[in-house]
C-alpha cells in the first residue's frame, strides 16, 4: 500500500511544473517499469491518464516496452468496454500505436482489436468512431495479415459508417459528420489499398442491394472516383492478399505508400516513383503536397504571418546570401562536374529557376510537352535576370561533394517554402508580379521561394530519373531545352509571370479565395488560362472557380476554407457542409483554422510544421536555422531549439483548447457563437462542446495524418539511400568508362605493336622457310646415303649368314666325323676285346687240343682196352640199355601221370574254394537270418512277455480281488463271531451270579464255551486252548486270573496253560496277533462253529444291550477281567481286519486247520 | 536308394513345385515291402506326412507293437489281440468294466491294470496322468478304428511320452520361449509383460500333445512326428499357434484371457497351423535326412 501510495505522489509529481522534477519522476517510473513486470503499475498509470490526461503519462506509455503491453493493452481493453472511458482510451491507444511500438505485430493477437471493432460497429457517438476509425487506420497497416481474420469486421464498420454519412441517425451534427466522413474516406482509401480483391468484392456484394444503393450513389461512389484500378484486382486474388507472406516483405511504411500509390487524390497518392501517375502530376505534386501540408495552417500564418515572416524571410535570404558569396557560376557547374557529371545538367539555371521539373522528367513526356516547359524555364530565367547568381550561389556553401548533400541544400530551401507562400499569400503576391521590376528587393526573396520549390520538385524529379534510369534521354532533352531557353530569354518578358503563376497558382488561389487577394487570384486564374495549353491536368481544373474542383480534388475545399478571415472561413464552411459530396482529410483544415484562430502558437513549429513532409531533413532545417541565428546575431522570437515540433503543436492544440475554454466567454466565442446560431441554430453552450468535440476530432485528424506523413519520411529515408547508392553507381560507372578509355588506348598500342611483330614474324618465317628448305636437300641426301649404307650393309649380313650356315655345316661335318672316331674307337675296342677273347679261346683251345690229343691218346688206349674186352660187355650193355629205356619210359609215363594228377587235384582245390566261399556266404547269410530270426522271436516273445506281463497283472488283480473279497467276508465273519462271543459270556455271568460256587465252574466252561466258541465244546482241557485262541494277548492274565477264580479246575487249567502256550509258540511264527483270529477263521466256518453260530444267532440281535448291562452286573474282580478281554479281544480283530488283509500266507492258515482239526479229534477221542 | 529307381520321376518336380505328399504313398509302400522296417519307416514319417490307410500300421510298427519283420506280425497280433481280451476279461470279472463303461475308460482301466496302477475301487478320482491318458485316448479314439489298435497305440504312445520323453519333456517349455524369441521377440515380450509366459497351457501342450486341442485330423499329423521319435514338434505347434493368433493375443492383456483363449483356439485354421509348424520345425531342426 505504502508503494500504492508513492506512485500517487510520484504521479502527482509528473504534473509539477518544475521540468527537472517531471524527468526525475519519469526516470523513475521507467526504472519501475523496467524492474517490475506486474500490471499494477501500468494500470495506475493508464488510470491516472484517463483520469488528468497528464502528457508525462502519455509519453511513458506511449514508451511501454516489451513486457508491458499486455497489461497495457488488457487495461485498454477494460476501459474500451467502458462507454465513459471509450473515448480517451482511443486517442491513448492512437498515441500509442502511431508511435509504432516494438509490440505492434501482438496488436492483431490482443484482444483490444476485436473490442476496438466491436466498438466500431456498436457505437453511435461520432467523435469516438471517428476517432476509432483513426485508429484502426492507423494501425491496419502494422498488422495486414490481421486481415485475414477481421476483414469482414473491417468491411461492415466500412458499410455501417458509409451509410452513416449519409443517413446521419439521431441528432449528429453536421460539423462531427464531416470528420466521420474524412475518417471513413480514409478507411475506404486503406481497405481498398489493402484489400482490393476482397473489398471490391464487399463492395459489390454490399451494395448491390436495394437500400444501400443510395449510400454507393451519394457515399462510395465518389470515393471510387479518387482511386485508380488497383493492379492487385487484375493479379492477385481474395486469397492472395490475404496471404501472410505477402504482407511479411513490406514495413508498415510500404503498406501505407502502396495504398497511397492507388489514390488519384494528389494529397494521397504518391508521385516518387512513377507508379502509373503521369509525370505531370509527379511534377506538380511537390508543390501541392507542400500546399495541402501548409493548408491546415494557412489561417494561423495568416494571422501571424505578416509580423513573423518578414524577418524570416530575410533571415533565411541572408543564410543563402552569406555563404553563398562565391561566385555563382563557379560553383555550380564546377562543384557539381566533378562529383557527377550527369547531373551537371541539372543545374542549369533552368533549374535553379525552379521550373525544371517537366523538362527534366523522364522520357515519357513527348517533346511537344517539354517544349512549353522550356519556354517556361526561359521565361523564369529570363524574369530573374540578375538575381539569377544569388540561387546558384546557394548549393556551394554547404560541402556540396555528394548528392546527399545535395538533398540537404534542398531541403532547407523546401523549409523555407511556406514562409515564402505564407509571404505570397499576404503580401509577397504583388511582388510576384512586381519581381522584374524589383529584382533587387524582392527577388532574392523570391527566387529563394521559388528555388525551395524548385529543389523539392527537383528532387523528386531527380529520384524518378534514378528510378527510370533514363538520364542519357533526358540530358538530350534538357540540352534543348536549355538551348531554346536561352534563345527565349530575351523574347519572352511577359511570360515568365505566366508560368510561374499558372504553376503556383493552385495553392496560392486556394488560399486566396476568401481573402482580399481574390482579385488577384482571379488575375492569377486569367493568367492559368494561357497554361491550359499545356498538359496539367490539375491546374486546368483550378483555373476556374473553386466550386468545380471541389468534386474532384479535396484539397481544393480546405484551401478555400484556409482563408485568412474567419469571416470567410465561415462562408466556405457552410458552402463545405452544404455540399460535402466529396470526403477528404483536407476538410479538417478549416475547421482546424476556425478552431486556431484564437490559439497563438509560436510560427516556427507551424512553420517546423509544414516543413515536416520532409522530416528526414528536419534537423538540417533546424541547423540552417541555427545558422540564420548566429549569423543575424539574434534569435528568433518564439523559437525553441530543444522541444521537437510534433510535441509543440501537440501543446499548441492543448493550449488551444484549453484557452478556448478559458476564453470562451471573452473575446471569440460571442462572435462565433453568433455566427454559429446564426447558420446553424444551436444553442452555445451546445457550441462550445461542439466545438471542444471538434477540436478533438481535429487533433485526431491531425495525429493520423501525422502518422501518415511519417511513414512518408520513413520512406523518403530509404529512398534517398538508394539516390546515393544511384550516384555513387553512376560514379562508379564514369570512373569505369575512364578506365575503358585507358584500356582502349592501351589496345591501340599494342595493336600496332602486333603488326610489327607480325611483319617480323612473317621474315623470321621466311628465314625459317629457306632454312628448312636447305635442310630438306641435305636430310633427303643424308637418307640416300643412308638407305645405300643400309643396302651395304643388308649385303654384309646376308654374307654373313652365309658364313654363319657354313659354319654351322662344318661344324656338323665336324661334329659326325668325331661320332665316326668314337664309333670306330668302340669298334676297336670291341675288336681288340675280341682279340683277347679268341686268343684266350685260342689257348683254351690249344689246351683242349692238348686234352683232345691226351684224350685221344686214352682213348686209344681205353679202345685198345675195350676191344680187348668188347665181346663180353656189349650184351650186359645192351640189355642194361633196354632196361634203362624202359625205366625212362616208366618214368616218363609216371610223371605224365604225376601231372594229370596235380592238375586235377588243382582243379579240385579250386572247386573247394569256391564251395568254401559259398559256404561262407550262406554262412552270412544264415547268421543273418539267424539275427532277424532271433530278432522276430525276440518281437514275439517280447509279445509274449507282455502278454505275460498283463496275464501277471491280472492274476494279480484278481489276487487283490480275492483278497479283498476274504477280507471282506472275515471282517463280516469277524464281527459276527464277536458278538456271538459277547453274548455267551454274558450268558455266562448270569449263570454264574445265580449259583455263586458252581456258578464259578460254570462259568468257567461257560467262559471256555464262549472262548472256544468256534470249537463248540466245553470240555476241560478246552477252555485253555480257547482261551489261547482266543484271548492270545491277554491269555496269560486270564489264565492266571481264572486260575484264582477257579479253583476246583485249576488242575485242568494249569494243564492247559502249558499247552496252550506251546501252541502259541508254534502259532507265533506268522505273526503276533493274526494267527489267533485267523487261526479262527477255518473253525469259524468249520461245521461245529456254524452250529455254535447258529445256536447263538438269535441271541446275537440283543447282544448290544445286554452287553453293557452284563458288564456292570458282574462281581467287580470278573467285570475287569472281563471288560479287558473284551476289550482286547475286540481291538486286534478289528484293527487286524482293516490294514492288512493280504499277509495271511496259506500254509499257515491250513496249519491252523489241522492243528485245530487235529485238536478236535483229539478232543473227540 | 532303391527305392528311388521305382519311385515316379517326377516325384522331385512335384516337391519342387510345392504338391508335397503325392508320391509318398508309393513310397511307403515300397518301404513297407522291406522285411526289416523301422529306422526307414522312422526317418519317412519325420519327412512327410503319412498316408491315412497306411498310419496305424505305420504307428504300430514305430511304437514296436508290431516287430519290425512282417512274419511275425499275424502272431504277435494275436498275442496283442489275446492280451488285449485277456485284460478286458479280467476288468470285466472284477467289475471294473461293464458294457456300459465308456471306451476311453476301458482303455484307461486296462493301462492302469497293465501298469499295476488300478486304483482299489473305480470311483475313485483320476490322478493328472490319468487325465492326461483319457485325453490322448480320446483323440486316438478317432484316429483309429480299431480298439484292439486303439488300445495298443494309445499304450505304447503314452509309454513312449513316460519313458523316452521323459526328460525331453520338461524342457520344452524352455524351447518354446527360445524359438518363439527368434519368431516374435514382440509377441514374447507382450506375453511377458502380462507374465503370461510361465501360465501358457504347457500341460494341454505338451503332456497331452495337444489333444483336445487340436482337431484330430490336424492332431494326427502332429503325433506322426512325435510317434517318429521327436518331440519336438509340439514346441512348434504351440510357436505356430501363437503366431496365428498373434493378433488376438496382443489384444489380450492379462494372462487368464490369453490362457484361457489358448486352451479353446478356433479350429478351423489348425492344418494350416500344423502345416506351417511343421515348415518350421524343418526350417529350425533341419529337414530330417534319409538314413542312407
Amino acid at each position: 500500500m505504502a508503494q500504492q501510495a508513492n506512485i500517487g505522489e510520484l504521479l502527482s509529481m509528473l504534473d509539477s511544473s518544475v521540468l527537472s522534477v517531471r524527468d526525475d519522476v519519469t526516470a523513475v517510473f521507467k526504472e519501475n517499469l523496467t524492474a517490475d513486470r506486474g500490471p499494477m503499475l501500468v494500470n495506475t498509470l493508464v488510470d491516472y491518464y484517463l483520469e488528468t490526461n497528464s502528457q508525462p503519462v502519455l509519453q511513458i506509455l506511449t514508451t511501454l516496452q516489451e513486457p508491458h503491453d499486455k497489461h497495457l493493452l488488457d487495461k485498454m481493453n477494460e476501459y474500451v468496454g467502458k462507454a465513459a472511458s471509450r473515448l480517451s482510451t482511443l486517442s491513448l491507444l492512437g498515441h500509442v500505436i502511431r508511435l509504432q511500438p516494438s509490440w505492434k505485430h501482438k496488436l492483431s493477437q490482443a484482444p483490444l482489436l476485436p473490442s476496438l471493432l466491436k466498438c466500431l460497429k456498436m457505437d453511435t457517438d461520432v467523435i469516438v468512431l471517428t476517432t476509432g476509425v483513426l485508429v484502426l487506420i492507423t494501425m491496419l497497416p502494422m498488422i495486414p495479415q490481421s486481415g485475414k481474420q477481421h476483414l469482414h469486421d473491417f468491411f461492415d464498420i466500412f458499410g455501417r459508417l458509409s451509410s452513416w454519412c449519409l443517413k446521419k441517425p439521431g441528432h449528429v451534427t453536421e460539423i462531427y459528420l464531416v470528420h466521420l466522413h474524412a475518417s471513413v474516406y480514409a478507411l475506404f482509401h486503406r481497405l481498398y489499398g489493402m484489400y482490393p480483391c476482397n473489398f471490391v468484392s464487399f463492395l459489390r456484394s454490399h451494395y448491390s442491394m436495394k437500400e444501400n444503393l443510395e449510400t454507393f450513389e451519394e457515399v462510395v461512389k465518389p470515393m471510387m472516383e479518387h482511386v485508380r484500378i488497383h493492379p492487385e484486382l487484375v493479379t492477385g486474388s481474395k486469397d492472395h492478399e490475404l496471404d501472410p507472406r505477402r504482407w511479411k516483405k513490406l514495413e508498415t511504411h510500404d503498406v501505407v505508400i502502396e495504398c497511397a500509390k492507388i489514390s488519384l487524390d494528389p494529397t494521397e497518392a504518391s508521385y516518387e516513383d512513377g507508379y502509373s501517375v503521369s509525370h505531370q502530376n509527379s511534377a506538380r505534386f511537390p508543390h501541392r503536397s507542400a500546399d495541402v501540408t501548409t493548408s491546415p495552417y494557412v489561417d494561423t500564418q495568416n494571422s501571424y504571418g505578416i509580423a513573423a515572416s518578414t524577418p524570416y524571410c530575410t533571415s533565411r535570404l541572408s543564410s543563402f546570401s552569406s555563404p553563398g558569396q562565391l561566385p555563382p557560376t563557379l560553383s555550380a557547374p564546377s562543384t557539381r562536374p566533378l562529383t557527377e557529371p550527369p547531373q551537371a545538367t541539372f543545374w542549369s539555371p533552368s533549374v535553379v529557376c525552379g521550373m525544371t521539373t517537366p523538362p527534366t522528367s523522364p522520357g515519357n513526356v513527348p517533346p511537344d510537352l517539354s517544349h512549353p516547359y522550356s519556354k517556361v524555364f526561359g521565361t523564369t530565367a529570363g524574369g530573374k535576370g540578375t538575381p539569377l547568381g544569388t540561387p546558384a550561389t546557394s548549393p556551394p556553401p554547404a560541402p556540396l561533394c555528394h548528392s546527399d548533400d545535395y538533398v540537404h541544400i534542398s531541403l532547407p530551401q523546401a523549409t523555407a517554402v511556406p514562409p515564402r507562400k505564407e509571404e505570397r499569400t499576404d503580401s509577397a503576391r504583388p511582388c510576384l508580379q512586381r519581381q522584374h521590376h524589383l529584382p533587387n528587393d524582392r527577388g532574392p526573396e523570391e527566387l529563394s521561394g521559388s528555388k525551395g520549390s524548385v529543389t523539392l520538385s527537383d528532387l523528386q524529379v531527380f529520384l524518378g530519373n534514378l528510378a527510370f534510369e533514363e538520364d542519357s534521354i533526358e540530358k538530350d532533352k534538357e540540352e534543348a531545352a536549355i538551348s531554346k531557353e536561352l534563345s527565349e530569354i530575351t523574347t519572352a518578358d511577359a511570360e515568365p509571370l505566366v508560368p510561374r503563376g499558372g504553376f503556383d497558382s493552385p495553392f496560392y488561389r486556394d488560399s486566396l479565395p476568401g481573402c482580399p487577394r481574390k482579385t488577384h487570384s482571379a488575375a492569377c486564374g486569367a493568367q492559368g488560362a494561357s497554361v491550359n495549353a499545356e498538359p496539367l491536368n490539375s491546374s486546368l481544373d483550378k483555373l476556374g472557380p473553386d466550386t468545380p474542383k471541389q468534386a474532384f480534388t479535396p484539397i481544393d475545399l480546405p484551401c478555400g476554407g484556409a482563408e485568412g478571415s474567419p469571416a470567410g472561413n465561415r462562408e466556405r464552411q457552410t458552402s463545405l457542409q452544404t455540399s460535402i459530396l466529396t470526403p477528404s482529410p483536407c476538410k479538417i483544415p478549416p475547421q482546424k483554422g476556425a478552431g486556431f484562430g484564437s490559439g497563438q502558437p509560436p510560427p516556427y513549429d507551424h512553420l517546423f510544421e509544414v516543413a515536416l513532409p520532409k522530416t528526414a531533413h528536419h534537423f538540417v532545417s533546424k541547423k540552417t536555422e541555427e545558422l540564420l541565428q548566429k549569423a543575424k546575431g539574434h534569435t528568433a522570437e518564439d523559437y525553441r531549439p530543444c522541444s521537437s515540433p510534433v510535441e509543440v503543436l501537440d501543446r499548441l492544440i492543448q493550449q488551444g483548447a484549453d484557452a478556448h475554454s478559458r476564453e470562451l466567454n471573452k473575446l471569440s466565442l460571442p462572435s462565433k457563437s453568433v455566427d454559429w446560431t446564426h447558420f446553424g441554430g444551436s444553442p452555445p453552450s451546445d457550441e462550445i462542446r461542439s466545438l471542444r468535440n471538434q477540436l478533438l476530432l481535429l487533433h485526431n485528424q491531425l495525429l493520423y495524418e501525422r502518422f501518415k506523413r511519417q511513414q512518408h519520411a520513413v520512406r523518403n529515408r530509404r529512398l534517398l539511400r538508394k539516390v546515393i547508392r544511384a550516384a555513387a553507381l553512376e560514379e562508379h560507372n564514369a570512373a569505369m568508362k575512364d578506365q575503358l578509355k585507358l584500356q582502349e588506348k592501351d589496345i591501340q598500342i599494342w595493336k600496332v605493336s602486333l603488326q610489327r611483330e607480325q611483319a617480323r614474324y612473317s621474315q623470321l618465317q621466311e628465314q625459317r622457310d629457306t632454312v628448312v628448305t636447305q635442310l630438306h636437300s641435305q636430310v633427303r641426301q643424308l637418307q640416300h646415303d643412308r638407305e645405300e649404307f643400309y643396302n651395304q650393309s643388308q649385303e654384309l649380313q646376308t654374307k654373313l649368314e652365309d658364313c654363319r650356315n657354313m659354319v654351322a655345316e662344318l661344324r656338323l661335318q665336324l661334329k659326325k666325323a668325331n661320332s665316326k672316331v668314337c664309333h670306330t674307337e668302340l669298334l676297336l675296342s670291341q675288336v681288340s676285346q675280341k682279340l683277347s677273347n679268341s686268343e684266350s679261346v685260342q689257348q683254351h683251345m690249344e689246351f683242349l687240343n692238348r686234352q683232345l690229343l691226351v684224350l685221344g691218346e686214352v682213348n686209344e688206349l681205353y679202345l685198345e682196352q675195350l676191344q680187348n674186352k668188347h665181346s663180353d660187355t656189349t650184351k650186359e650193355v645192351e640189355m642194361m640199355k633196354a632196361a634203362y629205356r624202359k625205366e625212362l619210359e616208366k618214368n616218363r609215363s609216371h610223371v605224365l601221370q604225376q601231372n594229370q594228377r596235380l592238375d586235377t587235384s588243382q582243379k579240385r582245390i579250386l572247386e573247394l574254394e569256391s564251395h568254401l566261399a559259398k559256404k561262407d556266404h550262406l554262412l552270412l547269410e544264415q547268421k543273418k537270418y539267424l539275427e532277424d530270426v532271433k530278432l522276430q522271436a525276440r518281437g514275439q516273445l517280447q509279445a509274449a512277455e507282455s502278454r505275460y506281463e498283463a496275464q501277471k497283472r491280472i492274476t494279480q488283480v484278481f489276487e487283490l480281488e480275492v483278497l479283498d473279497l476274504y477280507s471282506r467276508l472275515e471282517k463280516d465273519g469277524l464281527l459276527k463271531k464277536l458278538e456271538e462271543e459277547k453274548t455267551e459270556a454274558a450268558e455266562a455271568a448270569e449263570e454264574r451270579l445265580d449259583c455263586c460256587n458252581d456258578g464259578c465252574s460254570d462259568s468257567v466252561t461257560g467262559h471256555s464255551e464262549e472262548a472256544s466258541g468256534h470249537n463248540g465244546e466245553a470240555k476241560p482241557p478246552r477252555p485253555g486252548i480257547a482261551r489261547g485262541s482266543s484271548g492270545s494277548r491277554g491269555g496269560g492274565g486270564s489264565s492266571s486270573s481264572s486260575s484264582e477264580l477257579s479253583t476246583p479246575e485249576k488242575p485242568p487249567s494249569q494243564r492247559a496253560g502249558p499247552f496252550s502256550s506251546r501252541w502259541e509258540s508254534a502259532m507265533g511264527e506268522p505273526s503276533s496277533s493274526i494267527p489267533a483270529t485267523v487261526g479262527s477263521l477255518p473253525s469259524s466256518k468249520s461245521f461245529l462253529g456254524m452250529k455254535a453260530r447258529e445256536l447263538f444267532r438269535n441271541k446275537s440281535e440283543s447282544q448290544c444291550d445286554e452287553d453293557g448291562m452284563t458288564i456292570s452286573s458282574l462281581p467287580e474282580a470278573l467285570k475287569t477281567e472281563l471288560g479287558k478281554d473284551a476289550g482286547v479281544e475286540a481291538k486286534p480283530a478289528l484293527t487286524v481286519d482293516g490294514p492288512h488283509p493280504s499277509p495271511p500266507t496259506p500254509d499257515s492258515v491250513g496249519q491252523l486247520r489241522i492243528m485245530d482239526y487235529n485238536e478236535t479229534h483229539h478232543e473227540h477221542s | 536308394m532303391t527305392e528311388d529307381s521305382q519311385r515316379n520321376f517326377r516325384s522331385v518336380y512335384y516337391e519342387k513345385v510345392g504338391f508335397r505328399g503325392v508320391e509318398e504313398k508309393k513310397s511307403l509302400e515300397i518301404l513297407l515291402k522291406d522285411d526289416r522296417l523301422d529306422i526307414e519307416l522312422r526317418t519317412f514319417s519325420q519327412r512327410f506326412p503319412l498316408p491315412s490307410m497306411y498310419r496305424a500300421l505305420v504307428w504300430k510298427v514305430l511304437l514296436g507293437i508290431l516287430p519290425p519283420h512282417h512274419e511275425s506280425h499275424t502272431q504277435v497280433m494275436t498275442y496283442r489281440k489275446e492280451q488285449y481280451s485277456d485284460v478286458l476279461h479280467a476288468l470285466r470279472v472284477v467289475r471294473f468294466v461293464s458294457d456300459a463303461t465308456p471306451q476311453v475308460e476301458v482303455y484307461l482301466r486296462m493301462y492302469q491294470l497293465e501298469s499295476g496302477k488300478l486304483p482299489r475301487s473305480p470311483s475313485f478320482p483320476l490322478k493328472p496322468e490319468d487325465e492326461v491318458f483319457v485325453a490322448i485316448a480320446k483323440a486316438m479314439e478317432e484316429m483309429v478304428e480299431d480298439s484292439v489298435d486303439c488300445y495298443w497305440i494309445i499304450r505304447c504312445f503314452v509309454n513312449q511320452l513316460n519313458n523316452k520323453y521323459r526328460d525331453s519333456l520338461p524342457q520344452l517349455p524352455k524351447a518354446f520361449e527360445q524359438y518363439l524369441n527368434l519368431e516374435d521377440s514382440r509377441l514374447l515380450s507382450h506375453l511377458k509383460t502380462c507374465s503370461a509366459v510361465s501360465k501358457l497351457p504347457y500341460d494341454l501342450w505338451f503332456k497331452r500333445c495337444f489333444a483336445g486341442c487340436l482337431p484330430e485330423s490336424s492332431l494326427q499329423r502332429v503325433w506322426d512326428k512325435v510317434v517318429s521319435g521327436s518331440c519336438k514338434i509340439l514346441v512348434f505347434v504351440a510357436v505356430e499357434i501363437l503366431l496365428t493368433f498373434k493378433i488376438k493375443v496382443m489384444a489380450l492383456n492379462s494372462a487368464e484371457k490369453i490362457t484361457k483363449f489358448l486352451e479353446n483356439i478356433p479350429q478351423d485354421s489348425s492344418d494350416a497351423i500344423v502345416s506351417k509348424a511343421i515348415d518350421l520345425w524343418h526350417k529350425h531342426c533341419g529337414t530330417p535326412v534319409h538314413s542312407a
